[in-house]
């Protein structure tokens, strides 16, 4: 699904006639260069993932939760026999869990290095272009705003540029407490 | 300018200096202020000689001279070079002059400015060049011939004292006749024969070599025509007769023997033996160059001890010459060992004379010091240039100073002189005949060594082809031309090849490539490329290197003409060894050479022994682990293909009873026809004229119901069949499952290693540590045999070397004090091996002092952990020392006090899943017990489940299933028990260690406890029920969940489903509760060994990289390496090591460009720089300290020695830095 996209967009940029480029650099004007990311909405929150990385969106798969993990890691599911875990920002944002029956999952990356997110709607593609950065960043967990490297706006939907890979690593550390010896 | 040269030698100097000044004048005049300056100082240094007494010959002042006029003359073409070349003859000893280093500079700065100025004035340096080389050159000729006159006589001299008055005639009449020449003047002196002329000595000295073809060339030279020698032919007949009969051997020891004159000798020192005559000129062989240097080192130590002395202090004297004299015993009897007999005999004069010395202090006056220093710098200076033939005159004349208590005979100084020139010849001889004449089988083969080193051997594999690879490209360029680069190239591969298969201890690559890289540096060193034949040999042991590293990567034997191709290189070795690299023409011995080998490899053939070792065959990792997912995957389809069958296979059961009950429905409807007749009335009765018992009447009914209930009866044997396939199927199924597990076994076994492979670098490490902690100390490995996943071992080697050197260092006591103890005087460690479960356990046993509670419990009041009235147990003592940072000791050591305790073992274990527990007695020892879990690939597993969770609890350290009934629950206060069989077990719900809420509402059943066995002792889980048991297989959970304590990992099960699988014993001894509400930490904490110190090593050898590496990391260092200088220096942009060590040939950049480098970086210019290098010369290791390296190391490098000197100097680097941080 994410790959035909991908394709769309490049399609749709390589297709604007040669003619018009050159045009555009005759006048001397900036050239309409689109910067492709997708965005997922999750609870109030906008996304933003690299269109570089292999994204899908899956449907009816099953989550297998785990016991005595962090509330922010639903499960793991079975990905064509790849273990993925399953992330819900929504939980780390406080925002309360969603009804996952209307939510969806959106898979990124492949292999041993997939994840999967609760998404609350289907991705869309933005144009980075577009996107309006913003001078300060709303206010957000301390953890999550750690992992920040960008933030923007577009038509009142704050959008986050995150670095994925640190902010799931740590999410996805085991943090405990070490009790008395039960017995 | 005539008359300068008809001056008789007495007044010589007078006109020398005029010729000079005159130089000077027109320097001047030209504006010439450096060549003025320069000529000035000349001339005055010459008048110094004059008076100097020691000075005796105007033939080595017009030696000098002319050479000056060369320069000079050269000064115009070459400004740079020749103001260099100025200033090094300015330099020279014999000159005297008193200047200093950067006066010199300061001249050469000069004569720098004017070569400049010359090209905007080329005309008046022409002019003045005209002059200096006009007079340069007449001076010159005249010079040599005044020179070769002397020289000459004196032969004639020694020929009678010898014996040899053919000889002494010959010497004569040429003299006689050059000094009519002279009187001529220089108009009728011819250049060319000059030039023949200078080939005298060398002449005389084929004579005595070969008188009869000599004897021929002398009387030759006799006839030339401008010496105008009026003698007949038959006189010069005569004269050839004598010179040829009258032969001696003893010619030298003869001479000097009937010599009494000091002068004399010296005399016949210095023209004997003058380089000019070309008997004993020539380079000095590696070899030998080696034990020059290292009888320099022993000579620098004799005069560090001489200047330590202050005259006229009693004791710093005495102290000073008994040093310095136990100093030299060493000295000369280094110098017997390698070679250098006279130098021997003279340093055991001086000995003697020290003794004298320290007999009588008080006679030991400031001058007889200088004479001391003076001969140490004499030898410092003979030493290097021992090869040249008048090398060793200074040492022996400045024996004949009156100043020594003891003096020498002149026949003993003779004779000593005699031993030294011989030694100019035979040291750098005996290098030559050290190499072996003929190959053997032993130095082709390419058998490993029984403790070989397997990393190390992994590295070698790697590294081979690729430098095989640089040799024999840069050997085939130099066949098709190839420039001087190439031999460079191949030499380094050579170099670095044979490096590495040192190291690893395989010998048919070291011992080949040994001798490649000498004719290599041969080739360098004579800067010649190698000719046809030699090129072609060296193809072809690069085909041999090429097939060498493919037999090691396979079969593992030499190739078949392994032998041969190394007798080709030997023979070419040997060859170059005397008579240096052939011209490229040259080839006819190599035709022989090439028969001689083809007759060998046969030989060879037949005779080379059969060595069988296991083929190796070298995949990626990453290919294996590929591997080992799919095989995993292969398992997991095989048990949904099970569950699949075993599903059908009910449904059939299913299916039959259906069938069974149609055949029986089918049966009573036919009796129901057949009986009741229900409607044979209705048909049968029709016009047959027959009563239904008469004759039975079927109709459609009849038949249809009996084809229904043979169809019944057709469809349950086909579902019997059916169920006999799928149980076929299900057989076939549990075979595949069995070979899928094997592949799954099999494809793990390559990565299992056995933990004996750790044992070299355990025993390295407390070898080091003993001699370091100056202790005694053994250490045994029991169970070492197991095989463990090599990544799992990998990882314990850090804690394990820890906890090996902690031993040594806090553990066992001294030799005194164990002694004193009643114990053995050598300490005893061991590492005891054993597998538990799928947990490697590993009692690491010392019988040293044990834990010192009382030293801990001050510790940790100091540190405000404890109350002094504060009771403690031991027990909780012992977790104080597991605390980070925590150490009972004030001082760190260099051993294992670098501020990491048992806690980053420990720290280090639990990472890995394991745990750490300590026992200890006070005065017997202690015992640290490590746990470390195995990566496990597949479990037998029990489903269940736990609260909405379905979890696979793996049959890891599960004794015993019992259901609930067989026992019973007892709940005492807030505990619960089980009592089984009279055996009251702990108890504790699932449910509670995984802290799943319960939401049941009536009271809990268990329907199966399982009795879990846990270090030692037994605990009852219970569980709600057991749904299934099965093998499954353990999946990681990605790239992005940690280790969570209690999982092994999850699985995959016949209906797709994901699991967890669980480690009970882990959950008991540890449980824990995921955090919530709280965020995690953030993942960039410090690692545990953040406080290690840093070594960065610099090495273009991959092996000698990674050897490195492993011995500063088992010394407690975090190592990171570069491949050269320009990465080093990249590193270090980001990088800052406490430490670099770095070696000397590297391409891109080497080791001197590299410390030159960061002399040059603020912020790293104090960087200790160590270099470890194979080259040992004196020269290489003053490059390197000019460049800032502080310290050398020429290999083998003693590991001890190194780790003490990055010690000192990271100290002095932090001590350096604290006071410029207080500055």
């Amino acid at each position: 699904m994410q790959e035909n996209k991908f394709k769309e967009i490049e399609l749709a940029s390589a297709d604007v006639p040669a003619a018009q480029h050159s045009e555009a650099a005759v006048r001397d004007e900036p050239e309409a260069k689109v910067d492709p990311v997708f965005g997922i909405h999750i609870g109030s929150l906008g996304f933003l993932v690299s269109t570089a990385k292999y994204c899908e969106v899956l449907d009816k798969i099953q989550v297998n939760p785990l016991p005595n993990i962090h509330p922010w890691v639903s499960g793991i599911l079975n990905l064509r026999g790849n273990l993925v875990p399953v992330f819900d920002l929504r939980m780390l944002l406080e925002e309360g869990a969603g009804d996952n029956k209307k939510r969806r999952l959106f898979a990124v990356d492949r292999d041993d290095k997939a994840l999967a997110l609760w998404i609350d709607s289907f991705p869309e593609i933005k144009d980075r272009a577009t996107l309006q950065a913003l001078k300060e960043l709303p206010s957000l967990p301390q953890l999550l705003q750690r992992f920040i490297i960008g933030a923007y706006e577009h038509q009142g939907q704050i959008w986050l540029d995150v670095k994925f890979e640190d902010l799931f690593k740590t999410l996805g550390r085991h943090q405990y407490e070490t009790e008395e010896m039960a017995i | 300018m005539k008359n300068i040269f008809q001056i008789t030698p007495r007044n010589g100097v007078d006109d020398f200096v005029a010729v000079i000044e005159e130089l000077a004048d027109q320097s001047a005049q030209a504006g010439y202020y450096g060549l003025q300056d320069a000529n000035l100082v000349l001339a005055e240094a010459i008048r110094e000689l004059q008076l100097d007494e020691g000075f005796q010959s105007d033939a080595d002042l017009s030696a000098l001279v002319a050479a000056w006029g060369q320069l000079i003359e050269k000064f115009s073409d070459a400004p740079d070079q020749t103001a260099k070349a100025m200033i090094s003859y300015l330099r020279h000893p014999c000159l005297k002059i008193p200047m200093a280093d950067d006066e010199f500079n300061m001249l050469e700065q000069q004569l720098f400015s004017d070569a400049n100025a010359a090209v905007d004035a080329n005309e008046s340096l022409g002019e003045l060049e005209t002059n200096a080389a006009d007079k340069a050159s007449d001076l010159s000729e005249q010079c040599l011939i005044n020179e070769q006159i002397i020289i000459i006589e004196q032969l004639a001299d020694q020929t009678a004292y010898e014996g040899l008055y053919g000889l002494q005639d010959a010497n004569l009449l040429l003299a006689e006749a050059l000094r009519e020449m002279v009187n001529e003047g220089p108009a009728n002196v011819d250049a060319d024969f000059i030039k023949a002329l200078s080939g005298w000595a060398g002449l005389i000295g084929s004579y005595r070599e070969e008188p009869k073809r000599g004897a021929e060339a002398i009387i030759n030279l006799l006839r030339h025509p401008v010496l105008k020698i009026s003698m007949g032919d038959d006189e010069f007949a005569m004269l050839r007769e004598q010179l040829a009969t009258e032969v001696s051997v003893n010619e030298f020891a003869q001479e000097v023997s009937g010599s009494d004159d000091p002068a004399e000798l010296e005399t016949f020192a210095v023209h004997h033996g003058n380089p000019k005559d070309g008997e004993h000129t020539g380079s000095v062989s590696r070899v030998a160059q080696e034990l020059v240097d290292l009888l320099l080192l022993e000579a620098e130590q004799v005069r560090f001890y001489l200047q330590g002395i202050s005259i006229g202090d009693n004791e710093s004297m005495l102290n000073g010459l008994q040093d310095a004299g136990e100093e030299l015993e060493r000295f000369a009897n280094m110098a017997k060992t390698v070679g250098f007999e006279g130098l021997a005999q003279v340093s055991t004069h001086i000995i003697l004379n020290i003794q004298r010395f320290i007999e009588d202090i008080d006679d030991f006056t400031s001058e007889r010091y200088d004479l001391l220093l003076e001969w140490i710098s004499q030898v410092q200076e003979y030493l290097p240039s021992f090869h040249e033939s008048n090398a060793g005159q200074l040492i022996v004349a400045g024996l004949t100073d009156e100043q020594w208590a003891l003096s020498m005979s002149f026949e003993e100084l003779a004779a000593i002189l005699l031993q030294i020139r011989t030694e100019s010849t035979e040291v750098g001889n005996q290098t030559e005949t050290a190499r072996v004449e003929t190959a053997t089988d032993e130095d082709i083969s390419l058998a490993l060594p029984d403790d070989v080193n397997h990393e190390l051997l992994d590295l070698l594999l790697q590294e081979l082809p690729v430098h095989t690879r640089q040799f024999s490209e840069a050997v085939q360029r130099m066949q098709s031309g190839g420039s001087e680069q190439d031999v460079e190239v191949a030499q380094r591969a050579a170099h670095t090849l044979k490096g590495s298969a040192n190291t690893v201890g395989i010998k048919g690559i070291a011992v080949l490539t040994h001798h490649l890289e000498d004719i290599l540096i041969a080739c360098a060193s004579e800067q010649k490329l190698p000719g046809r034949g030699l090129a072609n040999s060296l193809i072809n042991a690069s085909d041999c290197l090429e097939s060498m590293s493919e037999a090691l990567l396979s079969s593992g034997s030499s190739p078949h003409d392994a032998k041969a191709v190394l007798q080709e290189i030997l023979d070419w070795a040997n060859r170059i060894d005397k008579e240096g690299i052939p011209d490229s023409e040259v080839d006819e011995n190599l035709a022989e050479t090439q028969i001689s080998s083809g007759n060998t490899t046969e030989a060879v053939e037949k005779l080379a022994p059969e060595q069988s070792q296991a083929t190796f065959v070298r995949v990626a990792a990453e290919q294996v682990e590929t591997l080992f997912r799919i095989s995993g995957e292969s398992i997991i389809l095989n048990s949904q293909a099970h569950e699949s069958i075993r599903r059908m296979k009910k449904q059939m059961q299913t299916m039959q009873i259906q069938f069974a009950l149609l055949q029986q429905l089918g049966a009573e409807l036919e009796q129901l026809i057949d009986l009741k007749d229900l409607t044979g009335r209705s048909f049968g009765a029709v016009g047959t004229g027959f009563d239904a018992l008469e004759m039975d009447q079927y109709n459609e009914l009849h038949t249809a119901s009996r084809r229904m209930a043979e169809a019944a009866i057709d469809a349950k044997e086909i579902s019997q069949d059916v169920g006999k396939e799928l149980d076929k199927m299900y057989e076939v199924l549990d075979d595949q499952q069995r070979l899928v597990i094997n592949v799954q076994e099999v494809v793990m076994q390559t990565r299992l290693v056995s933990i004996a492979t750790i044992a070299p670098r355990l025993q390295r490490s407390l070898r080091q540590t003993c001699r370091m902690t100056e202790k005694q100390s053994e250490l045994v490995l029991v169970g070492e045999n197991i095989l463990i996943d090599g990544d799992t071992l990998n990882a314990m080697v850090d804690p394990l070397m820890h906890i090996l050197r902690n031993a040594v260092d806090h553990g066992i006591e001294s030799t005194d004090e164990r002694l004193a103890q009643g114990k053995l005087s050598s300490g005893r460690i061991s590492f005891e091996f054993d597998r538990e479960g799928n947990n490697i356990l590993v009692r690491c046993r010392d019988d040293g002092r044990g834990l010192d509670y009382g030293a801990i419990r001050a510790a940790a009041e100091k540190r405000g952990l404890l109350k002094p009235d504060e009771d403690m147990s031991e027990e909780e003592l012992r977790r104080f020392i597991l605390r980070p940072n925590f150490s009972s000791r004030t001082v760190s050591t260099q051993t294992s006090g670098r501020g990491v305790g048992l806690d980053a073992v420990r720290a280090q274990i639990v990472n890995m899943g394991g745990t750490l527990t300590l026992d200890s007695v006070q005065g017997q020892g202690m015992t640290i017990e490590l746990r470390v879990p195995l990566p496990l690939s597949m479990t037998y597993a029990l489903l269940t489940h736990v609260g909405r969770y379905r979890v696979a609890i793996a049959n890891k350290g599960i004794a015993q299933i019992v259901y609930s009934a067989a026992g019973e629950v007892v709940i005492e206060g807030d505990k619960e028990f089980l009592l089984l069989d009279g055996v009251t077990y702990p108890a504790t719900r699932l449910m509670d260690l995984l802290h799943v809420p319960d939401h049941r509402k009536s009271q809990r059943t268990y329907g199966a406890i399982l009795l879990v066995q846990n270090d030692d002792k037994t605990t009852a889980v219970l569980i709600d029920a057991i749904n299934d048991s099965m093998d499954v297989v353990i999946k990681s959970m990605g790239h992005y969940i940690g280790k969570i304590p209690g999982y092994i990992g999850a699985t995959i099960l016949g209906d797709g489903t994901v699991t967890p699988v669980l480690d009970i014993p882990e959950l008991l001894r540890v449980p824990i509760r995921a955090v919530k509400g709280v965020y995690a930490e953030p993942i960039d904490m410090d690692e545990p060994d953040s406080m290690l110190p840093t070594a960065l090593v610099v090495d273009d050898s991959l092996s000698q990289r990674r050897a490195l590496e492993q011995l500063l990391s088992d010394a407690g260092y975090r190592v990171r390496t570069a491949r050269d200088g320009i990465e080093a220096a990249e590193i270090l942009v980001q990088f800052q090591p406490d430490v670099i060590l770095t070696d000397l040939e590297m391409p891109r950049m080497n080791g001197i460009e590299l410390a030159a480098h960061i002399r040059t970086q603020e912020k790293i210019r104090s960087l200790p720089v160590i270099m470890i290098t194979s080259r040992t010369t004196q020269k290489h290791r003053q490059m390197a300290e000019e460049a800032g390296v502080n310290a050398y190391f020429s290999k083998p490098v003693r590991d001890e020695d190194l780790l003490v000197k990055m010690q000192i100097l990271m100290e002095l680097a932090a001590e350096k830095k604290g006071k410029r941080l207080i500055g």
